[in-house]
């Protein structure tokens, strides 16, 4: 191979534009590497997993104008005539959905007296068919009994929904609270007196607005509370993924019927929902994978000027090479092997480089440590795209003929 | 060692054919220093070219060392100018970008040789040209002479067949150039097969054998004894 020689001509006559191209391959990889991470974390956050049977899922939103007088009667028919439209499995109403613009939290203890809460987590009001209309799944203990429930009447204050007895709360937040242990049968505070049981733990749920400083995605409570549908909250009807439009049409219509008592704010599938609240970090992957393709353009561009002009200025030389004995081949591997290197001293230097932008993005905008694996996929990309662009150039330098060689200057 | 035969050399394009080479026979013994002279445009160039397996004839044969060259595909002709052909170009024609010995090395390399073996082969080279001390210089740190030196190292390294140099004291002055005429010399009284392409007189007659190409085709004439390496009798002669 002709490393040795090739790098001590990059080194003795050609510094300038070669650490011309060294920095601008190591920005590039930097700031590819940093922007591969960062989608990558937005394509798992737009992945994550809700916890609820999505496909299934539609949702309606009301809200009350004026007085209602019988909040909790006209729930009940509203759930009535819901359950009533062909093609609708189950009904429920709840406080808050996954997704949704609004989220109900509490801070946890395990003692009354603790100063510090235990854990932070979103509270989910749900009447009886909650559970099996959004599709969780019990891992340990029992659904709510029926005693259990009590109907939540705003106008008594916040804290009456808090009343309860028992409650339902994730395997993530089982773990957190009771770790290694089971948490059936525990006690919680809502930072009252008053303790609450748990009696059962889903899988997972996750909180309204997902992952939180204060809170992990899936730390989530689940309390046997019937929410009238003034306080914000929404019917949710589970049906066959077909019918999901059409249901949620009838069920807007069904809503509608008693007039100007109240109006249908939102109405949608749960992929809707998810589409919208992901609305951002997808805008955010495409335009950092737009800003990464419109500099590896750039950067290919400047490797294709770089090596176009060394063929041009060489051409003598390379016709010398032939003469001396080298094959297209190996004048083509020539150029390859040139830019093989300072591709790689840009990489090295990017990969520094990267880590030095990560720690200033983590101290600015409270990112996460850059996963290694965005190093060797910066690398990678970087290496094919020296490759590619010298390509040309290296093709046009191995069709020089000998005869230059003979040729007056 | 290098037999040509009926070699004819056309180059055409649109509106013309130029007739570089017409028929040319010219045959150098092993061992030989050749002077091959004419006027510009006689198509000497052409002829080293071809020799030098840089360009391909339109007809005739040639054979190489007893290999003949006609129909080889361009990596062949590369190889075989690689193993078989040293180059002595007028201007020097070394890397600028290298020291002498990575100049020297270029050849070599491209023969794919061990290292140790190239390694040397580069101090051989230079030592008999008197640059071995200088083998980490640019060439740009050199004389014209010392250059030229350099790449008679350079073509000397691989331990070529045929010595092919294209007027190789045009770019020097007299004293340069003598003491370059003079490494010719030593090297073809060692063994070497050499053809030198000049238009220069006093040079060819330094030869052991002149040829002359006018109008693409070759002369022979015969130099008279070497001893004072005086005047040429003109008997022009097909050889």
């Amino acid at each position: 191979m002709t490393i040795a020689p090739i790098l001590r001509s990059l080194l003795a006559r050609h510094k300038t534009a070669g650490s011309l191209v060294i920095v601008e391959i190591a920005l590039t990889c930097a700031i590819v590497a940093n922007a591969v991470f960062l989608i990558g974390e937005r394509l798992q956050r737009i992945q994550t997993d809700s916890g609820v049977a999505e496909r299934e899922l539609s949702r309606v939103q009301l809200a009350g104008v004026g007085n209602q007088d019988d909040p909790h009667g006209q729930t009940r028919e509203d759930l009535a005539a819901l359950r009533a439209i062909p093609g609708v499995d189950s009904v429920t109403i709840t406080n808050q959905v996954p997704f949704g613009s609004s989220s109900w939290n509490s801070s946890l203890h395990l003692d009354p007296d603790q100063s510090e809460p235990a854990a932070h987590a979103a509270l989910y009001l749900g009447d009886a068919d909650f559970l099996d209309t959004v599709g969780l799944r019990l891992v340990a203990g029992r659904d709510f009994r029926d005693g259990e429930f009590l109907d939540y009447h705003p106008e008594e204050g916040w804290q009456q929904m808090l009343e309860v007895d028992t409650v339902i709360i994730t395997r993530a937040l089982a773990e957190r609270l009771f770790p290694g242990d089971s948490a059936v049968g525990e006690v919680l505070y809502f930072g009252e007196e008053t303790p609450v049981r748990v009696v059962g733990v889903i899988e997972g749920l996750m909180r309204p607005t997902g992952d939180s400083a204060d809170a992990p995605g899936h730390h989530s409570v689940l309390l046997p509370v019937r929410t009238p549908y003034t306080i914000g909250g929404s019917y949710v009807l589970r049906t066959a993924p077909s019918d999901r439009e059409r249901v949620l049409g009838d069920a807007t219509e069904a809503l509608s019927r008693p007039g100007a008592s109240r109006v249908v704010l939102e109405q949608e599938t749960f992929e809707e929902l998810r589409a919208e609240f992901f609305h951002a970090d997808r805008a955010m992957g495409w335009l950092l994978l737009i800003v990464c393709g419109a500099l590896l353009i750039v950067t290919a561009l400047g490797i294709v000027g770089l090596a176009s002009f060394w063929v041009q200025q060489r051409t003598r030389q390379i016709g010398v090479r032939r003469a001396l004995g080298a094959t297209r081949g190996q004048i083509a591997r020539h150029f390859q092997v040139e830019n093989l290197i300072l591709t790689s001293a840009g990489i090295v230097l990017g990969m520094g480089l990267a880590y030095a932008i990560n720690a200033w993005l983590m101290q600015r905008y409270e990112l996460p440590r850059l996963s290694w694996i965005a190093l060797p996929f910066g690398a990678v990309t970087l290496w094919a795209l020296g490759q590619l662009s010298v390509l040309g150039p290296a093709r046009r330098a191995a069709a020089i003929p000998p005869a230059v060689a003979t040729r007056s200057v | 060692m290098l037999h040509m035969r009926t070699i004819s050399k056309i180059y055409r394009t649109e509106l013309v054919e130029t007739h570089a080479l017409r028929e040319l026979d010219l045959h150098v013994r092993e061992g030989e220093f050749v002077a091959v002279t004419g006027p510009s445009g006689s198509g000497k160039t052409t002829f080293l070219n071809i020799a030098g397996l840089l360009e391909e004839f339109t007809s005739g044969e040639y054979e190489l060392d007893g290999e003949s060259v006609r129909g080889l595909s361009d990596d062949a002709r590369s190889r075989l100018r690689n193993r078989k052909i040293g180059f002595i170009f007028q201007s020097f024609n070394l890397i600028s970008d290298l020291s002498l010995f990575d100049n020297v090395d270029v050849p070599l390399r491209y023969r794919g040789m061990k290292t140790a073996e190239r390694r040397r082969r580069i101090g051989d080279a230079l030592e008999r040209v008197g640059l071995a001390s200088r083998m980490g210089h640019y060439p740009s740190e050199l004389s014209g002479g010392q250059q030229q030196r350099a790449a008679i190292a350079r073509a000397l390294a691989g331990s070529p067949k045929l010595l092919l140099a294209d007027e190789p004291t045009g770019n020097l002055d007299s004293q340069m150039a003598r003491g370059v005429l003079e490494l010719l010399e030593e090297l073809h009284a060692s063994g070497a097969t050499i053809v030198m392409v000049t238009h220069d007189p006093e040079l060819a007659a330094r030869a052991q054998r002149n040829i002359h190409i006018v109008d693409g085709q070759a002369t022979d004439v015969e130099a008279l004894p070497r001893p004072g390496h005086g005047g040429l009798a003109a008997t022009p002669s097909r050889i």
